[in-house]
């Protein structure tokens, strides 16, 4: 029998905004441990919140072999990586005067707007310990900077959002990013009289990215139930883009492992590559019942059993810049999305609440809304620009992912 | 019970929580767990900030109010304090669910309501992939406040979802079979129905076709009408929206006319299901509220905070999506109140629609979006062929204007899985429901 632990620790501030004001503190240190237990096939499990006995957990966990989950995968070894990406974000202390004074600034030069939401500033952890010498462990600490904006005058409950998540926080930069979406939103302009327009996501907007998530699923992939089944070396997409299952913390804040203890090459796994389908994402059930490359997409619940999770996903970068992928033409920046949804078939449409008018450096101006609509083999097929090489953010590290769609007046 | 620092308000929520969780994956057996933890969260106000923190060991509450207490500044008015004032101070203890109670039910009995589904789901070839899920989930909670309340109250629910993967050649679907109550009783002898369902799914799988693209009058079923009215009419009742914005009150004056008079719309945390919370996170009594009520705007969803910078009273709608988040404005089972119509007679005035029967996932500002899963064209008054519809959206205001008939019959649901989302608060429980409802107009694409 193996014993193996998967602890995480989540300590986080928490500055509630709400009408341009900070009404409430919220603090934040909560440790889960998860014990499982490896025996002839077959796996238990425990978990606790806070403190626990020991043996209690042991023997929860022991009694759980009894539902006799099969887990015949070949558990981690030897492997001891300790990775550390937390830095000096901003002194605990002072946060509470900073972001009265950020807010104090974006009263007095942006008296048109409401603005509510969340400061947070996470430390996180997770470490996988086994008694066959696994000992992985992640820590981070991020900022998440999350403003919802109303204009004063709007009927709206809300009409926009600015903000990033990311290691580094400077008032400058952070007055700067939220200055551009504000001034550009307050400059009404028409769209583009043209039914196909270059429209411009920002890379952490899951929305032209929910197919994937379905179609690449190992179960949906390898029972053939997914529009991508028996594509896996075909090339259906554009030879420019490229797709990465990403676990890289220099990215995103993830840790560089999944909830098996696999860690990839670079910390990423290539789904689509130049076009072709590589790989549905996987956990080890998954690639062993069907075969497929195993991806290290597992996830898990304190308390439970690794489970196939939704991964986060990477676009690869082209060489150009915004400016360049848009050729001269004017983007629609998708801000802010009301739903949205692919089809069966693969036919996408969405809501846009709020687009705003992009030459490829600056927010021009706000559209009305708009319909953007589409099909996934377009979109991430001949209809697809790229990924830009400069950040959307001073201060984060999204990047701008440019496909034409059909677009129109809502 | 808890010493209470002077010249503060304070109030500490206790959970208790037993939740069961199996899934079985292509009759493979992939998760079967009890979970059980006890937590707390603490709440103190100074009158200018709110202090929280949420604790995983209760034995700490008392020390944790003292330390919590420091970062605050005593106010020796606290009690004046217009906000604390608003406090309801209740004392209560209402367990409901003695008789019935899941924790008593064995987890073996849990996992054959699920597997009674194997055999029929086995049967059919085009189900290419399948979970069975079963989640039940029992709370007892404990409210405290400085100002006297004393609360206990427990809530359970229990339910089971088959979620399923269709394909026939290059033709796919995903849908899921639910049933949810609060009593395990409630959902068992359920195959019947969940094969006359996979049968409505094998259909629209070989039969479905893209929809063109238009301006429809839209038939929205029960599910589609709850979700319509939660997103696009009870999110905007939240209250929190508003506070110190002199433009949402204006334009949200209570009595102004939203929609057609036939249109009522309600929010209840009396209600079984999801939506059950007899007091809030604030220890408030729950109210049923009219959002709508003969198309006028009637009232609006509140926290103490909110009602009292509203000036309005109390509704029960502060609520935390567990022990590590504070009581924000949320809902409880949000529905639409039934009209006069049959279904029937609803469809037949229809000549050239579509209906809505199942919905994948629904969102809504000043435009809502349905994303359905299973649709039809009606033609004729009747239920026709079935589409294929990545989204139906619409303007809140126009489309609340634009609701034409509704039928006799308010159907009231849950779901195990999932739960609104509001900020970083995902999933909160919630129940919602309505009649099948009619719309003149909305875009389909």
């Amino acid at each position: 029998m193996i014993k193996e632990k998967y602890i995480t620790n989540v300590k986080e501030i928490s500055l509630n905004v709400s009408q341009s004001r900070i009404d409430s503190v919220r603090n934040k240190n909560i440790t889960k441990t998860g014990l499982r237990v490896y025996d002839n096939g077959y796996i238990g499990y425990a978990g606790a919140i806070g403190n626990y006995d020991e043996s209690d957990l042991l023997n929860k966990a022991l009694s759980t072999l009894d539902n006799r989950i099969s887990y015949d995968f070949g558990i981690e070894a030897n492997k001891k990586i300790h990775e550390d990406y937390s830095t000096e974000i901003i002194d605990e202390n002072k946060m509470l005067d900073e972001f009265e004074t950020l807010l104090s600034v974006l009263r007095e030069e942006q008296p048109d707007f409401y603005f509510s939401h969340k400061f947070n500033l996470t430390d996180y952890s997770v470490n996988l310990i086994n008694e066959n010498g696994l000992d992985l462990y992640h820590k981070d600490r991020f900022i998440s900077l999350g403003l919802l904006f109303k204009e004063k005058k709007s009927l709206n409950i809300m009409d926009g959002f600015v903000g990033f998540e990311g290691r580094k926080y400077d008032r400058t930069l952070a007055l700067k990013d939220i200055f551009h979406v504000l001034n550009a939103y307050k400059n009404k302009v028409d769209l583009p009289n043209k039914n196909i327009l270059p429209v411009v996501f920002n890379t952490s907007e899951e929305l032209p990215f929910l197919k994937f998530f379905q179609d690449l699923d190992g179960n949906n992939f390898g029972s053939g139930s997914s529009l991508l089944s028996g594509k896996m070396g075909i090339k259906v997409f554009n030879d420019n883009f490229t797709l990465y299952q990403n676990n890289n913390p220099n990215d995103i804040p993830v840790p560089f492992f999944d909830a098996e203890g696999v860690v990839n090459k670079n910390y990423r796994y290539s789904l689509i590559e130049n076009g072709i389908v590589a790989s549905p994402y996987t956990n080890k059930r998954i690639s062993k019942k069907y075969n497929l490359p195993l991806t290290g997409s597992a996830t898990c619940e304190y308390d439970g059993v690794p489970t196939l999770g939704v991964p986060a996903l990477k676009v690869k970068e082209s060489v150009k810049t915004a400016k360049e992928l848009l050729g001269g033409e004017m983007g629609i920046f998708v801000l802010m999305t009301s739903g949205g949804d692919f089809t069966p078939e693969g036919n996408f449409a969405a809501p846009v609440q709020l687009g705003l008018l992009f030459d490829g450096e600056k927010f021009i101006g706000r559209l009305p809304e708009l319909n953007i609509s589409s099909n996934l083999f377009d979109m991430f097929g001949n209809s697809f620009r790229g990924v830009s090489k400069d950040n959307c953010s001073l201060l984060s590290t999204s990047k701008y992912m440019i496909m034409d769609m059909k677009v129109s007046k809502l | 019970m808890f010493k209470f620092p002077e010249g503060l308000y304070t109030d500490v929520r206790i959970e208790d929580v037993y939740e069961t969780k199996i899934i079985y994956t292509m009759g493979e057996i992939e998760e079967s767990k009890e979970r059980t933890y006890k937590a707390a969260f603490i709440r103190i106000f100074d009158g200018e900030k709110w202090y929280y923190n949420s604790i995983s060991n209760i034995e700490d509450i008392q020390a944790e109010i003292d330390l919590l207490s420091q970062y605050a500044n005593p106010n020796e008015h606290i009690e004046e304090n217009p906000v604390v004032k608003k406090f309801q101070v209740n004392k209560e203890n209402l367990l409901k669910f003695k008789d019935g109670d899941i924790k008593k039910i064995s987890i073996k009995e849990k996992q054959n309501l699920l597997k009674e589904y194997f055999p029929a789901l086995q049967e059919y070839e085009f189900i290419k992939h399948w979970n069975a899920y079963y989640v039940d989930r029992k709370i007892y909670k404990e409210f405290y406040s400085s100002k006297g309340s004393s609360i206990k109250f427990d809530n359970q629910t229990t339910g089971l979802t088959i979620k399923m993967k269709f394909a026939k050649g290059d033709k796919h679907l995903a849908e899921a079979f639910q049933k949810s109550s609060n009593n395990i009783n409630d959902i068992k002898g359920k195959i019947e129905e969940f094969k006359s369902f996979v049968s409505k799914c094998y259909d629209f799988l070989i039969n479905s076709k893209p929809v063109e693209p238009g301006n429809y009058t839209v038939i929205l079923s029960p599910i589609a009408a709850g979700v319509f009215a939660h997103e696009s009419f009870g999110h905007k009742s939240e209250a929190d929206f508003m506070i110190g914005d002199e433009t949402m009150k204006r334009e949200w004056a209570i009595g102004k006319t939203v929609g057609k008079e036939l249109l009522s719309i309600v929010d209840d945390g009396n209600i079984n299901g999801n939506g059950y919370v007899p007091y809030d996170d604030e220890g408030t009594r729950a109210e049923k509220t009219y959002l709508v009520k003969n198309g006028l705007l009637s009232g609006r969803l509140h926290s103490a905070t909110t009602a009292y910078y509203l000036d309005e009273d109390l509704t029960g709608n502060a609520r935390a999506i567990n022990f590590e988040y504070e009581p924000i404005v949320r809902m409880t089972t949000t529905y639409i109140e039934p009209g006069n119509m049959t279904k029937e007679e609803l469809f037949s005035e229809v000549e050239n629609g579509i209906f809505i029967d199942d919905i994948k996932h629904g969102s809504g500002m000043s435009t809502f979006t349905i994303a359905p899963s299973l649709a039809y064209y009606i033609k004729n008054g009747k239920i026709a062929d079935p589409v294929s519809i990545s989204v139906v959206t619409g303007n809140v205001m126009e489309t609340l204007n634009e609701i034409d008939g509704l039928s006799n019959e308010t159907e009231i649901m849950s779901f195990i899985l999932g739960g609104c989302g509001k900020m970083e608060q995902f999933p909160l429980p919630v129940g919602f429901g309505g009649p099948f409802v009619r719309v003149k107009s909305l875009n389909v694409q």
